[in-house]
């Protein structure tokens, strides 16, 4: 489903060239979760950006479902991230000015699709994290660990196929934590693909597959493992 | 519909986060554009053209027939009444008409307390080439001298009471006038038949009597008149017919390239013969301006107006580039809901719809600012330059322009900012 070959990214200043990304070779199959480690500064973002288009990448391929994002004009990028990838990041990014409903219908505005159909994914994704009946709050009326789990309905509200998610419970305590996990757990087995960063060991054990980054390259324990992979 | 409505409340919830800063952009804006509407209002009204249709068929002919020698002498732009009777003598214009103005005093009978007049004395032609409308009546028939008067609808409401009053008797300066007609509502803006005067941006006068009527009754002109010779430019009824007294403005009709090629041949062959007949020294020097140029070619345009329009149009500028940095900072401080949206997957180009919906409801803030500034603006300028006060309106082509103006400055304002915000590193903003 997503292969990168030989992929590099290098951050340029005038004074320095900083490579974030060196010669990368990774291959993550469908409904795979796959946690991204490694120390700070060791590029775990940088590749989650690069993969979830964000970020260009300098030198390599990146195909993702065999066709390669390379070339893509902006509309087909976007276009991509709508139908395929959903985001979830560390710091919930919520529009705090709209309901939560509002919030979920985000994605699926630029998509095209009509306002029954939006509300109806989003209240369906709202149920699936247990906050339906919150919908017409507003982000600042939630916890953190409730804030997420919205930032989790929209992104899988647009039913992608892939999800990554930035350390998406750095902000959070330990037992907003593990129900985020846990839903992404769920989600996982749903047949969603997760690429998720994290700092945190014990999280990254309940992923099916771990890779490690250290100076913008993978760790040889990390390369790709087929029988690592856990089948949806 | 849907998606614009949604475009038009992404702006007003963007607008209710941080209003002042968005007051202050409008208010700028609305302040640059209110007195560049007050200017242009003014600058549009005084050029534009009362008679679209007709004003390059209708020419102004002058004469160098002087009794005296220049060699780079304009030739005046008043006729003697004997060399308006020489260019009548040509059947090539389809119509003409001369013609001069003068002041009276108007009454119903002699208990009633005068009312000052403007008079225009001329002939039959005048109401015709300039398309004057009548409410009640109809223009005397001919040239001839005869006690008859057109009054203009407010004077007729203002003597009379009502319009309907064709066939009543009033006081011209204590001579009894017949009303023959009265018009309907009209005011020529500008006034170009007056233009030699630098009358054209007064309004058009109350009454109107008949050319020769004026000469009989001696009334003197108010505005240009020369003489030469021993003429005496008081002895109107007397001399004014028989000698050099210059002071009628003449109009002919041309409506075709071949009717004003043949007139202006007619004009050569005429300073010809007056000059072989020894009634002008000068060299041939014969001028036919169209209506259309007839304020340029006296240099009547308003400098002043010109000046400001410079000085508002510098001043918009200004406002605009203060406005697009205040615009700026808004769009920077909202840079990450525009990453957010394109990671979520908004294309660039629906971005730029949501900044059009912006642009749309700037549009509609500013507009209402400028046009109360403007409106201040143009009370402002009639009360420095009374003269210019019937120029202070705004009609719908006018208004259309003002709103164009509005909306690609809005636009301007909105652009860069929107570009720089959704061309901004998404993965950086989204962390910030």
């Amino acid at each position: 489903m997503i292969q990168l070959k030989n992929l590099s990214k290098v951050f340029r200043t005038e004074l320095i060239e900083t490579h974030a990304l060196r010669q990368i070779e990774l291959q993550v199959n469908e409904g795979e979760f796959v946690a991204l480690t490694g120390p700070s500064g060791s590029g775990k973002s940088t590749l989650l950006n690069v993969l979830g288009t964000l970020e260009h990448f300098d030198e390599g391929d990146y195909l993702l479902d065999g066709q390669s994002v390379r070339g893509l004009s902006d509309r087909q990028l976007s276009a991509l991230r709508n139908e395929k990838i959903g985001f979830i990041f560390q710091g919930f990014n919520l529009i705090k000015d709209y309901s939560l409903l509002d919030n979920i219908e985000l994605p699926l505005r630029y998509r095209g699709i009509s306002a029954s159909e939006r509300k109806r994914r989003a209240l369906e994704a709202l149920e699936l994290v247990g906050l339906a009946a919150r919908k017409d709050y507003h982000p600042s009326q939630l916890s953190g660990g409730q804030q997420q789990r919205v930032a989790i309905a929209r992104a899988i509200a647009g039913q992608p196929r892939i999800l990554l998610a930035d350390e998406p419970t750095g902000n959070l305590d330990s037992l907003m934590a593990r129900q985020v996990m846990e839903l992404l757990e769920q989600i996982n087995r749903q047949g969603c693909t997760i690429l998720m960063v994290t700092h945190d060991p014990d999280q990254a054990r309940r992923a099916s597959r771990q890779v490690q980054i250290v100076d913008g390259q993978l760790s040889d324990a990390a390369m790709y493992d087929p029988l690592a992979v856990k089948l949806a | 519909m849907e998606q614009i409505l949604y475009y038009v409340k992404v702006s007003w919830v963007s607008i209710k986060r941080a209003p002042l800063p968005y007051a202050l952009t409008v208010f700028i804006l609305s302040l640059g554009l209110g007195v560049f509407f007050a200017n242009a209002t003014f600058y549009y009204q005084m050029n534009s053209d009362p008679l679209p249709h007709k004003s390059d068929k209708l020419f102004f002919p002058m004469m160098l027939l002087v009794p005296y020698e220049c060699a780079d002498c304009k030739p005046p732009s008043v006729l003697s009444y004997a060399n308006v009777q020489k260019l009548k003598s040509s059947d090539i214009p389809s119509a003409e008409a001369a013609m001069y103005s003068s002041d009276g005093y108007l009454r119903l009978d002699s208990t009633q307390l005068p009312t000052p007049v403007n008079i225009r004395l001329t002939e039959p032609d005048f109401f015709r080439m300039l398309d004057v409308p009548l409410l009640h009546g109809a223009i005397w028939p001919d040239n001839k001298s005869r006690q008859d008067i057109v009054l203009r609808k407010a004077i007729a409401l203002k003597i009379f009471g009502s319009t309907d009053v064709v066939g009543k008797q009033l006081l011209l300066d204590d001579r009894s006038f017949a009303v023959v007609a009265v018009l309907d509502d009209w005011q020529m803006l500008p006034r170009l038949y007056d233009a030699n005067n630098g009358n054209h941006v007064d309004e058009v006068e109350d009454v109107y009597i008949p050319l020769e009527t004026g000469y009989d009754l001696n009334y003197l002109s108010n505005t240009q008149s020369q003489t030469f010779d021993d003429a005496d430019y008081r002895q109107l009824a007397t001399d004014g017919r028989s000698k050099a007294m210059h002071q009628l403005q003449y109009w002919v009709q041309l409506d075709t390239p071949a009717q004003q090629q043949a007139y202006v041949q007619f004009m050569t062959n005429l300073a010809e013969d007056e000059k072989k007949a020894g009634r002008h020294p000068s060299p041939v020097n014969n001028q036919l301006p169209a209506m259309r140029d007839i304020v340029a070619y006296f240099g009547g345009e308003s400098g002043d107006i010109k000046a400001f329009a410079l000085v508002t149009l510098l001043f918009l500028v200004v406002c605009l580039f203060n406005a697009s940095h205040l615009s700026l900072n808004r769009y920077l401080s909202n840079q990450y809901e525009f990453s957010l949206r394109r990671a979520l997957g908004a294309s660039r180009w629906q971005l730029q719809q949501q900044m059009l919906a912006d642009v749309l409801l700037m549009t509609l803030f500013t507009i209402s600012g400028a046009l109360l500034i403007g409106f201040g603006g143009t009370k402002l300028m009639n009360y420095l330059w009374p003269i210019n006060a019937l120029f202070a309106r705004w009609d719908l082509t006018l208004m259309l322009f003002l709103l164009a103006i509005t909306l690609a400055s809005s636009y301007l304002v909105t652009l860069y900012p929107a570009l720089r915000a959704s061309f901004g590193a998404l993965n950086q903003q989204l962390k910030e």
